[in-house]
């Protein structure tokens, strides 16, 4: 078959993820990010390689060495999901690592939550949930993950969720956020239901929505709805909320990007 | 009956191209796919509030049929096919289905009868086959999309196609964790059993309505794994793990030939370039007009050896230069006029190698599917064809190697995130058995273990 040149190829694609990135190596960028404490470096660390077993070893060593086992996910396991988090934003790690992490600091808050009585200081509720008729749920496991590697407690309401159940789970729980992902232009239409709904019960909770078909002007036909582009969005906006109050023009001000 | 393929359908990758398949498949009104020409293939999705009752979507379906085909006929095109992928309630109310299709195939018929113009109507029921909380592959819901298959052969759709979703519970929680074991597993293995279960049915129900069972895509899976990827300056996962998701799904949607499907596959299918190399069936594609529906970073490249040629999807809605079926079908046209008009002139494989080269070293997923090297992932595939382990396994292993060279050659260029990644998918590779057997006893040990909604039983396991 014909071909280029390879001096030639530049003249017709850049690959600028090539020529961006970054001199720094992943591993090199959390090493500088840890914390320098001996007991709650090798926990931060742990959860920034994603590995559970390390992690609950390096807690073990830091509640018999006297350290408050709820204050250690703030302390520790936050911390070190703080890295990740950063290291994600600013483009340095891939989303897999996130994962791998977050099941490791998830890990790590239970085991945390099991050698003591004391419950730790929630910092923010989300409901999250796929469209009502949707079945399409990686975004949603995506956005949930994001949200708990960021500290929030989220209510999963799984997928092909019922418009009641979505405005039940709001009553019951009072999120500062309520999440809806869908892939089908089709089932999108349910937000419209859930926005109706949650304001005719007087609730004024912000409604961040994303995913396949979903589009910013969709999103912004109904009262509560905030458009999130990407998943790493709803951490943002949940983290807006608590900075900035849950006012719905400025969250759209902030996030509507187009 | 499933028969696997051992072999190639072309003698070498230079004989794929574009509008020519070595066994066209004849379809609807006076179409015949992959008999020297090409045709575009025209898709799209209801407005949101269409779906509030049968009698709107219905209404909404002559409206999109009756813009798209007077548009054709408006520019002088000589072939069309439409494609309906059918909202949840028409795949879980079969009548529904039925009564679109009746409805859009004889809007076709009017206008075929009147202009002669080449058409035929493509259904791509939903898989259904789910609940909330789990993937409920065989059962009643299994017999509810069958019925649905049932409903539009007998109604007016001229091919059947579906996006199944077999393995998809592994897969998804593999490939947000780099776990190649679980990507190979959910496509290769889990999908693959599936495929030949579901395909070897609508194949039966093709065969009785006398209509043509199409093909499928690893939409779900594969399409997942591009789509995480993204484009160049997207940071969730690295394009190199997208393209060995992609080289393994070859082997899985290839399953649908085997089992007694013609083709044309599906549109979304980006895997299409190796089963076309491997089984000789016309293929359809989408790409660089089909950005209404998403991104990709091989937009000319998918062109090289299509058949039908497709906007993937566009909500139905007004746009300047009419509704967006007309826009985007008109854009389709024009693009399958300039790959007649070289087929005509024997330029045909001039003009493929242009749309290849245009992306080959665009990103990895684009050189791996470029045509020699997307035959080269066919070989491997066929090497251990009787195998849907083994043959996938190869096509991961033969999709690295090609990427190998690809980066010494110095041409592709990767960044060093991407390579590392697909250092680790060739050490997790070289550590997996070699027998289909051990495979699946450590991986249902594992999964069963690991993922809480992966059910053996939906794959009689």
């Amino acid at each position: 078959m014909l071909d280029l040149k390879k001096e030639d190829i530049d003249g017709i694609l850049i690959r600028y993820n090539v020529s961006l990135e970054k001199e720094m190596t992943p591993d090199e960028a959390a090493e500088e990010l840890y914390p320098k404490d001996e007991l709650i470096y090798p926990i931060a660390k742990a959860i920034y390689e994603g590995e559970e077993d390390d992690v609950i070893d390096g807690l073990k060593a830091a509640i018999d060495a006297g350290k408050n086992p709820i204050a250690l996910i703030n302390d520790a396991l936050m911390v070190g999901m703080g890295v990740v988090s950063q290291l994600y934003d600013e483009g340095i790690i891939f989303l897999p690592n996130v994962m791998m992490s977050a099941d490791a600091m998830l890990d790590g808050i239970e085991y945390c939550k099991d050698q003591t009585d004391e419950v730790p200081e929630p910092k923010g509720t989300v409901v999250c949930h796929v469209a009502e008729g949707d079945v399409h749920d990686i975004g949603k496991n995506i956005v949930a993950a994001l949200l708990r590697a960021n500290g929030f407690d989220v209510v999963d309401l799984g997928r092909d969720c019922p418009v009641d159940e979505v405005i039940e789970a709001v009553e019951k729980e009072k999120p500062i956020l309520v999440t809806g992902t869908a892939l089908m232009t089709t089932t999108m239409y349910a937000f419209k239901e859930v926005n109706d709904k949650l304001l005719e019960k007087g609730i004024k909770v912000p409604f961040a929505c994303g995913g396949g078909a979903v589009n910013q002007d969709f999103v912004s036909q109904y009262e509560l709805g905030v458009y999130g582009e990407e998943a790493a969005d709803a951490p943002k906006i949940a983290e807006f909320i608590l900075a900035s109050g849950d006012g719905i023009e400025k969250l759209r001000e902030e996030f509507h990007k187009h | 009956m499933v028969q696997k393929y051992t072999s190639m359908a072309y003698a070498s990758a230079d004989d794929l191209v574009f509008g020519k398949a070595k066994f066209p498949v004849k379809a609807g009104l006076g179409l015949e796919i992959g008999a020297g020409y090409t045709t575009p293939e025209i898709n799209y999705a209801p407005r949101p509030q269409a779906g509030k009752s049968k009698e709107k979507l219905i209404k909404e379906y002559e409206r999109i049929t009756t813009d798209s085909m007077q548009r054709m006929v408006q520019i002088g095109a000589p072939s069309v096919v439409l494609e309906t992928e059918h909202v949840e309630q028409m795949t879980n109310n079969p009548s529904w289905g039925g009564e679109v299709a009746h409805a859009q195939k004889t809007i076709m018929e009017e206008y075929h009868d009147e202009y002669g113009i080449k058409c035929a109507l493509r259904h791509t029921p939903g898989d259904i086959r789910e609940d909330r909380d789990f993937l409920k592959l065989r059962g009643d819901k299994y017999d509810l999309l069958m019925e649905s298959f049932e409903q539009i052969a007998q109604n007016g759709a001229d091919l059947l196609s579906i996006e199944s979703m077999g393995g998809k519970e592994v897969f998804d929680y593999s490939i947000l964790r780099n776990d190649t074991a679980g990507i190979l597993f959910g496509i290769g293995v889990l999908g693959s059993m599936d495929m030949e279960m579901i395909w070897s049915d609508i194949a039966d129900i093709a065969k009785k309505n006398n209509v043509v069972a199409a093909g499928d895509t690893d939409c779900a899976q594969a399409n997942t794994a591009m789509f995480i990827a993204g484009g160049l300056l997207d940071k969730n996962l690295a394009h190199t793990i997208a393209i060995v998701a992609r080289a393994i799904s070859a082997g899985r949607s290839l399953c649908a030939y085997e089992a007694g499907a013609t083709g044309p596959g599906k549109d979304c299918g980006y895997e299409n370039t190796i089963i076309k190399s491997i089984s000789g069936v016309p293929i359809a594609q989408e790409g660089k007009s089909s950005t209404c529906a998403h991104s990709d970073v091989m937009g000319n490249l998918v062109m090289q050896a299509c058949d039908l040629w497709s906007n993937e999807s566009v909500e139905y809605h007004g746009e300047f230069g009419g509704t967006s079926v007309q826009c985007w079908g008109e854009s389709l046209a024009y693009d399958c006029s300039l790959m007649n008009v070289a087929l005509k002139t024997g330029k045909e494989k001039g003009l493929r190698d242009l749309f290849t080269l245009s992306d080959k070293y665009r990103d990895p997923q684009g050189y791996v599917l470029a045509y020699e090297n997307a035959y080269r992932v066919g070989q491997a595939i066929v090497k251990d064809g009787t195998d849907n382990y083994l043959r996938t396994k190869n096509a991961a292993v033969e999709c690295c190697t090609i990427l190998d060279e690809g980066i010494a050659s110095g041409k592709l260029r990767l960044t060093r995130f991407e390579t590392k990644a697909l250092a680790k998918v060739q050490a997790d590779l070289a550590a997996l058995p070699d027998n289909s057997d051990q495979f699946m006893s450590d991986c249902l040990t594992k999964y069963k273990e690991e993922v809480a909604v992966f059910r053996p039983e939906n794959y009689g396991l």
